[in-house]
């Protein structure tokens, strides 16, 4: 989904509460309550409106949750182990702590195909973490919580070639701004 | 003569549970150098990887293997008929955890293809009776042809070495789930434990988990239990969230009520109105 | 009590009427009771104002912290402003319930003591500790500390937790049992209304939020219990482990509810006094207000699913609860409580003093980030963006600073204003709102901004690639001088009266009014 319309009409209807709010302060200049039948039917008015966009809306932005879809087969499987204050990014499963340190230092950078369907499985050996996708331009494109014990799968498909940046975006301590991991699409 | 073949017979007996057991180790706690050729296939390494569209001849004619798993999801496995390993014991397991697990034409068929270019398509349907499997629609025994062998065992890293001295292949146990075309899961053992095929069926099924939790030890509460067989389960940890909401409301409401209940008796009464 | 216009010399208290369950002297207890929060509310938000401002600065690269004194900072200022506001609020609302219930005035002096004896131990763990897992202290980020506290910082901490814990179980219980004397819960809850015959509750408005609100927090405060319970079990060495998705709900349960409790508390102090100032009756709980109240009860609970909406760990259905309750649960708040301000409001000639402007000022803040928080911060499309980057910051401060902040101080300084018998200038009226506002609003925005500009939050240090959230944080210092300077200005207002406040707070309301 694209980020800026929605912080966009997010602008427009905060400014059009300000603009009520001003409204209403205004007119409290003037003496005339409002007419409690009018009052209920604003009432009436503003419930049927606000449950229909809140329906609406579920049902347009539900499909486009980033949870990976039962139909979709990806092409090719990344493991990604957060630790404090690294990620591994490695195509064969990293299963403890020796293989995380191997990853780190000496593991060949993972390197993807532009338009196939890539599943990270992503997971932590101590503390939270946030796998975060940041494309070449720096630009955040997705994320998924890295949780010990646990292991979260997201697939995700890459069109623009170059680096991506795996950058920490659950604070983790200290470290968790010099955090990363990275992976190549070409 | 009778105890020297005796004791050759128990040789290859017993190397061949050798390698079974050794084959029998679940499949993550390998040791084999996954680089060397015999090593044990790694599941991730071929994990969607495409699976060739083979051609395979059975007792009720050709079939191509994308026409099957275009139907539904297909679990694949690589036997044949002369071994005296773990082949039959292998089939039998698959066969017991099949009907343990259930959904066997619904959500998947098998395929049980020999490797052996001196399998025939009645060595196969020999082999189908002797497990107990013969005339069963959804279990497919059958053979391919070499040249198919050789581009299917590449695709998912299956090597098969003919060892002489035995007379036997040496290749390794393996379960493949394939769903349209692509390896889903990749199990390697000399028996199909009913919870790990469970694991495969849920995958072949669609069934996106996006997460699954891994054993840990002494953990006392957990949100989700992963239970083989059942798939991820709410556990008791989970009641631990909304127990503090109704909680709360029990502990107010005694407190409204014991506060009510002094208010009526005379004695207690606070003061103020 | 209901007033016609007012007077122009001196308006007629709104406040300070002593309600019938209290005698003189209670209501003098209260009042001083209220004047002491108050005045140790301000001075810890200057303090951690103050380090708001050396993290920004640090962020803008005009100031060197090292990462592990800026988290610490954090920490303090985080936990620390979030629990400040919490039990502003909840003096405003002891003080606002005195009038209709008899609170007990010894159990709020035993709650500010161990209140303040808690925070002294937060301050040792995170400024002498270095303690700094952030505020919500996600499990088991304490137990890795890389050196940077030690274990006894973890301890003190969790004390700290504890006896917070305890003192506002105290402080909830005791409202509850005053309450209670009064009315029977289900009147309390607006059942008798919303499931009976009658159209109107005799139960005051206040009363029946109060009672919601404190049930709701009862219910985060007992997560916080096993919350706390299961880290000691696992800290004293027992050997257990924890579940980590486990945690993070509990830790989340707890912080969502007490932030929409602090929120909704606010919303009962405005609709207690906004009708006053306004010379208009007081609410009574009518149908609509009891079901809207009780629909907010349920969600509330729900909503806090939303945090997880980026843990793929979490069931699904889990996280679809949480996004459809979080869509759903503005709506009672705009088509009741916020629309019924509106209609106070309108057409009222109501006399815009600093705490009328405050009070409407707020609940406009709590009204915008009420969409934000919904449809921005519950959508798992846009989550997969904006969670965990600036934008999450951007809430947070906006429903706190621009809402609840607002609100409290709209109450404060009605109450110093009314006890001092002050006047207020017209230039301050509107001096302090519209910095406070500028400022407040300037400061959201950056922080949207930058997060919309893909800007992690909780970055002591910008890497090279993302060196324009050094700008922004830049940007941010105008509009945070602004603020500061709204609220200095106001400061210096209260303070001005406060010896005068102080000094009328011992008289009792008929002492006062005939003197």
């Amino acid at each position: 989904m694209d980020r800026v319309t929605p912080v966009l009409l997010l602008e427009v209807a905060s400014a059009g509460i300000v603009l009520v709010f001003a409204y209403v302060a205004l007119r409290s200049r003037r003496a005339g309550a409002v007419v409690p039948s009018r009052a209920r039917r604003l009432q009436v008015g503003l419930l049927v409106g606000l449950l229909g966009f809140a329906g609406l809306l579920l049902a347009f932005t539900f499909p486009r949750a980033p949870y990976p879809r039962r139909a979709e087969r990806p092409d090719r499987v990344v493991f990604v182990v957060g630790k404090q204050f690294s990620f591994a990014v490695s195509e064969r499963p990293i299963t403890n702590d020796s293989e995380w340190q191997e990853a780190v230092a000496f593991g060949e950078p993972v390197t993807l195909a532009p338009g196939e369907l890539v599943e990270f499985r992503v997971t932590s050996f101590d503390v939270n973490h946030g796998l975060s996708l940041y494309d070449p331009d720096h630009v955040l494109i997705g994320q998924v919580q890295a949780m010990p014990g646990y292991v979260n799968r997201l697939r995700f498909r890459f069109t623009k070639p170059g680096r991506y940046e795996v950058l920490c975006l659950e604070y983790c301590g200290h470290g968790h701004p010099r955090m990363r991991g990275y992976f190549f699409v070409k | 003569m009778a105890s020297r073949l005796g004791g050759l017979a128990s040789v290859l007996v017993g190397s061949g549970l050798v390698l079974s057991l050794g084959f029998g180790a679940p499949a993550r706690g390998t040791e084999a150098d996954p680089e060397g050729p015999y090593g044990i296939p790694r599941e991730e390494r071929y994990l969607y990887r495409p699976v060739p569209a083979v051609e395979v001849a059975t007792q009720q004619g050709v079939v191509r293997l994308d026409r099957l798993w275009g139907e539904r999801p297909v679990l694949l496995t690589l036997v044949y008929t002369r071994c005296s390993g773990v082949c039959y014991p292998f089939v039998r397991s698959l066969r017991d955890a099949v009907r343990r697990v259930g959904g066997l034409g619904r959500d998947y068929r098998v395929v049980v293809l020999s490797f052996d270019p001196e399998d025939t398509v009645e060595t196969m349907a020999a082999m189908a009776r002797n497990v107990g499997l013969a005339d069963r629609p959804d279990w497919i025994f059958g053979v391919t042809a070499p040249t198919s062998i050789e581009r299917l065992t590449q695709a998912i890293g299956y090597w098969i070495r003919w060892d002489p001295a035995a007379r036997q292949y040496d290749h390794p146990a393996v379960l493949i789930g394939v769903d349209r075309g692509r390896v889903v899961r990749f199990l390697v053992g000399a028996t199909v434990e009913p919870a790990r095929l469970y694991e495969v069926i849920r995958e072949l099924r669609g069934e996106m988990v996006g997460t699954y939790p891994l054993p840990r030890k002494g953990v006392l509460f957990r949100c989700l239990q992963y239970r083989p067989g059942r798939g991820t389960a709410l556990d008791w940890g989970f009641l631990l969230l909304p127990a503090p909401g109704f909680a709360a409301f029990g502990i107010t409401a005694f407190l409204f009520w014991s506060v009510r209940r002094r208010r009526a008796c005379p004695v207690h009464s606070p003061g103020g109105p | 009590m209901l007033h016609g216009e007012a007077s122009l010399a001196w308006p007629t208290p709104v406040l300070l009427e002593r309600g019938e369950a209290v005698s003189e002297a209670e209501d003098v207890g209260f009042r001083r009771m209220t004047l002491v929060w108050v005045a140790t509310v301000l001075a810890l938000v200057v303090v951690l104002g103050t380090l708001g401002w050396l993290m920004r600065l640090t962020q803008g690269n005009w100031l060197t912290l090292r990462p592990e004194w800026f988290y610490s900072l954090m920490t303090l200022h985080g936990l620390g402003m979030f629990g400040t506001w919490y039990i502003a609020t909840m003096a405003a609302v002891t003080y606002l319930l005195s009038r209709y219930v008899r609170p007990s005035l010894s159990a709020s002096r035993f709650v500010y003591g161990l209140t303040l004896v808690a925070v002294s131990l937060f301050v040792i763990a995170t400024l002498v500790g270095r303690f700094s897992p952030g505020w919500y202290f996600l499990y088991p980020l304490p137990f890795y500390s890389q050196g940077v506290w030690k274990p006894w910082a973890t301890a003190v901490f969790f004390t700290f937790v504890g006896l917070l814990g305890v003192a506002w179980l105290i402080w909830e219980v005791s409202l509850l049992g005053a309450i209670a004397r009064r009315w029977s819960l289900p009147q309390a809850l607006g059942w008798d209304v919303l499931f009976g015959r009658r159209s109107v509750s005799d139960v005051p408005l206040a009363v029946h939020i109060a009672t919601v609100m404190l049930v709701l927090h009862l219910s985060a405060l007992l997560s916080a219990v096993v919350l706390l319970s299961l880290y000691t079990l696992e800290g004293i060495g027992t050997g257990i482990r924890n579940d980590p998705l486990l945690m993070k709900n509990l830790v989340f349960y707890f912080g969502h509810v007490t932030a929409e409790v602090t929120t909704n508390l606010s919303f009962m102090v405005v609709l207690e006094l906004l009708p006053r100032l306004a010379g208009r009756p007081p609410f009574r709980v009518n149908r609509m207000f009891a079901a809207a109240f009780n629909v907010i009860l349920v969600l509330i609970a729900v909503t806090y699913l939303h945090h997880l909406l980026m843990d793929f760990a979490q069931p699904f259905w889990l996280r679809v609860l949480g996004q459809t309750a979080s869509y759903l649960i503005p709506i009672p708040a705009a088509v009741v409580t916020i629309f019924i301000v509106l209609t106070l409001i309108y057409g009222s000639r109501i006399r815009w003093t600093l705490p009328a402007v405050l009070l409407y000022l707020g609940v406009m803040g709590v009204a915008i980030d009420g969409i934000g928080a919904a449809f921005i911060s519950s959508t798992p499309a846009l989550q997969f963006l904006f969670h965990n980057t600036l934008v999450a910051v951007a809430h947070l401060h906006l429903g706190f600073v621009m809402g609840v902040v607002l609100i409290n101080l709209g109450f404060v300084f009605q109450f110093v204003k009314e006890l001092s018998r002050s006047e207020e200038s017209s230039w301050t009226t509107w001096a302090i709102p519209v910095l406070l506002a500028i400022g407040g609003y300037g400061l959201v925005l950056m922080f949207s901004l930058a997060g919309v500009a893909s800007v992690p939050r909780r970055y002591a240090i910008y890497p090279e690639e993302l060196a324009r959230g050094v700008t922004m944080a830049r940007f941010a210092i105008v509009p945070l001088a602004l603020l500061t300077a709204g609220a200095l200005l106001y400061l210096w207002e209260l303070v001005r009266r406060w010896p005068h406040a102080w000094a009328a707070s011992r008289l009792s309301s008929s002492e006062a009014a005939s003197s």
